[in-house]
């Protein structure tokens, strides 16, 4: 089990915490049927490891239907991002906890049916009178049973009807853009029934979480907050002697390591197959290892129990030099930030050493154990998203198209005439449902090429959209090397003679190509079209967005009081190696 | 380990540990809330490996109450 401090250590640590230190900010809600005091505290801390002031409500003990439905209560002065609804199976069943078997089938339904339309009318109340996301928990299924081991055989069990709930509550979630369901079933399946819940806690305060296991809980419920604020790690960095193969292929040679389906290869085997999976939902994944390059890239040519080849890995840095450059370059390679990096490397020096030089990268303790590794990667939360988009699953295929890229870049003589090679055609269109997802996961997390870095949920999106007073566009990026996806988007609020730029942001995956002169270019133009005088922008400096601090004045915006200001009827000249298709 | 103790009541309390007495309780100490009672209990669990009954976790009313109850567990404390 992953080392965790203890509640009173988060609750003393809280206790230090200064609310509006770090530039990323959330408050959290929590409303519960029973008593979770010191999961705030553990939330706070939590998020202030990762950078993140964090403020928090915790509601009265088991009155969260009064605090949803009173329309002025402390929680909705509380103006929340996130809010968790925790609830448990006793709150919810009365006294069919101890009795359902009374029941006839039918009248079970019902029952669950009629706890899920209380449910639905608090969550269309909440959503009616606050913008923030719920995330509601289901129930665990118990050992216990009031039919003992008949549950199997009996029409619509005890068991039964809480699936059913479960069920139920799963499609009132998925309907809903605004919650999200917390997997609690999940969470006391990994840590165990016996492990969470004791009588004497129960019996003597209503704890239904171990205090012992609350801070793993406050882990889980980090996913929600890293998913909402758009902060997920976007590539695992991997060692490879004794981390990916077991044994040292400088010294033992290609068919003495470890790594096959039997022990002691296969703790490696398996978690490269896991590894695999992550890359398959769109994570990227790297080498950092110090090794002779062709010792190396040979097992992972040639191994016939290698999970993970070449083309798995967005970026491959086989070489002597130190890991802490190492993983700048690769970084540096991918366009992406440090601190999208997840390291993993079994020797405690090299982790110290990260560690202490780049401490915005996330970096594992791996035990000696190598049985233990995947245990450690399926733990981290650090990859939590909302939902997987078209673009996150096709990422890995578009890192290697710019590897490409890259590599025809070196070999062309000069910029320009590299661009040309690459018959860039971008298509832009207005936002639609089937963008806006995706509109929104780049506002959240674009940092360098962001003129404002305002971050956006989705129905955000969907209210600009909505508003005739708002353009939002997004573009989509194809050259001969294939297909970029949605990578670009601009937001305009439209006033009668001036347009302002709300936002404008392109993916890092896609900087450097002039692109942002074709979407540029389509805003003059429709700016024109709609008898426009004025485009207005703003750039508003962040640590990362320095790369296009020039951009304004570069395309002919004057500085006017706060403001950048492009006057319509002023030459604007787009590149003529770009195709703009407007849909 | 009486030591141990008073770090741990130090430590959940948020007091130092010279402000600590046998008549140290929830009377005399505001940080003596009724969940930090919850969180003492379940920390000297984990800390001296016992386990405490409901009787034993609603008699405990001051600092002497739990060396009571820990020595009847056979943790040696001075």
């Amino acid at each position: 089990m992953k080392m965790e401090k203890s509640l009173s250590e988060y609750m003393k640590l809280s206790e230090k915490l200064e609310i509006e230190k770090h530039e990323k900010k959330i408050k959290l809600a929590f409303l519960s049927s029973f008593t979770i005091t010191g999961l705030p505290e553990i939330l706070k801390t939590k998020c202030n490891e990762k950078q993140i002031s964090c403020q928090t409500y915790l509601g009265s003990y088991n009155q969260y239907p009064q605090e949803i439905l009173n329309l002025d209560s402390s929680l909705y002065r509380f103006n929340p991002d996130l809010t968790f609804l925790i609830f448990d199976l006793r709150n919810i069943f009365g006294e069919h906890f101890f009795y359902s078997s009374d029941l006839k089938p039918s009248q079970k339904k019902e029952f669950i049916i009629e706890k899920i339309n209380e449910l639905k009318n608090l969550f269309e109340v909440f959503s009616n009178n606050s913008n923030s996301k719920l995330v509601v928990s289901n129930l665990n299924v118990p050992f216990y049973s009031s039919y003992g081991i008949a549950e199997q055989n009996s029409e619509f069990g005890f068991h039964e009807m809480i699936s059913y709930f479960n069920s139920l509550l799963k499609e009132l979630v998925k309907k809903s853009d605004n919650i999200f369901l917390l997997d609690f079933n999940n969470f006391v399946s990994r840590y165990g029934e016996e492990n969470i819940f004791n009588y004497r806690n129960y019996f003597f305060g209503d704890i239904k979480i171990s205090l012992n296991l609350l801070p793993f809980f406050g882990e889980y419920l980090m996913s929600f907050v890293i998913a909402f604020l758009g902060i997920s790690k976007k590539c695992v960095v991997l060692d490879l002697d004794n981390t990916l193969w077991g044994g040292i292929i400088g010294e033992d040679g290609f068919d003495n390591i470890a790594l096959g389906p039997q022990p002691p290869g296969n703790t490696f085997y398996e978690f490269q197959k896991f590894l695999k999976g992550l890359s398959k939902r769109g994570i990227l994944l790297a080498i950092n290892s110090r090794n002779n390059f062709e010792d190396a890239i040979k097992v992972i040519r040639e191994h016939p129990f290698m999970i993970l080849r070449e083309n798995d890995f967005s970026c491959i840095v086989i070489n002597w030099g130190n890991k802490v450059q190492n993983l700048q370059e690769i970084a540096k390679k991918l366009n992406i930030g440090i601190d999208s990096l997840v390291f993993f490397d079994d020797d405690p020096v090299n982790r110290e050493f990260v560690k202490k030089e780049l401490p915005e990268v996330t970096v594992p303790e791996l035990p000696k154990d190598s049985s233990e590794f995947s245990n450690i990667l399926l733990a981290l939360n650090d990859f939590s998203s909302f939902e997987i988009t078209k673009e996150d699953v096709k990422r890995k295929e578009m890192y290697l198209h710019q590897k490409k890229r890259l590599d025809l870049e070196q070999s062309s003589s000069n910029l320009e005439d590299f661009l040309k090679t690459l018959d860039i055609r971008v298509t832009i269109e207005k936002a639609n449902n089937f963008t806006i997802p995706r509109i929104s996961q780049l506002t959240l997390k674009t940092n360098q090429f962001n003129l404002t870095t305002k971050r956006y949920q989705k129905e955000d999106i969907e209210k600009f959209n909505q508003s005739e007073n708002y353009l939002v566009c997004s573009a989509k990026v194809t050259d001969k090397f294939g297909d970029n996806g949605l990578t670009g988007v601009c937001i305009i609020e439209k006033q009668k003679d001036t347009w302002i730029i709300d936002t404008f942001l392109l993916s890092c995956r896609i900087m450097g190509r002039e692109i942002e002169k074709i979407i540029l270019n389509y805003i003059i133009k429709e700016a024109k079209q709609n008898n426009v005088k004025t485009i207005r922008a703003k750039f508003i400096p962040t640590e990362k967005n320095f790369p296009i601090e020039n951009f304004l004045p570069s395309c002919g915006f004057k500085k006017i009081n706060d403001y950048w200001e492009f006057e319509i009827g002023k030459l604007f000249s787009a590149p003529e190696f770009i195709t703009l298709v407007e849909t | 380990m009486s030591e141990k103790l008073y770090s741990l009541l130090s430590t959940v309390l948020n007091i130092s540990v010279e402000q600590i007495t046998d008549i140290t309780g929830p009377e005399n100490t505001s940080s003596w809330t009724s969940f930090n009672g919850y969180v003492l209990l379940s920390e000297l669990e984990n800390t001296f490996d016992v386990k405490f009954t409901i009787d034993e976790a609603m008699d405990v009313k001051n600092v002497s109450d739990i060396k009571r109850h820990l020595k009847n567990h056979g943790v040696k404390i001075d």
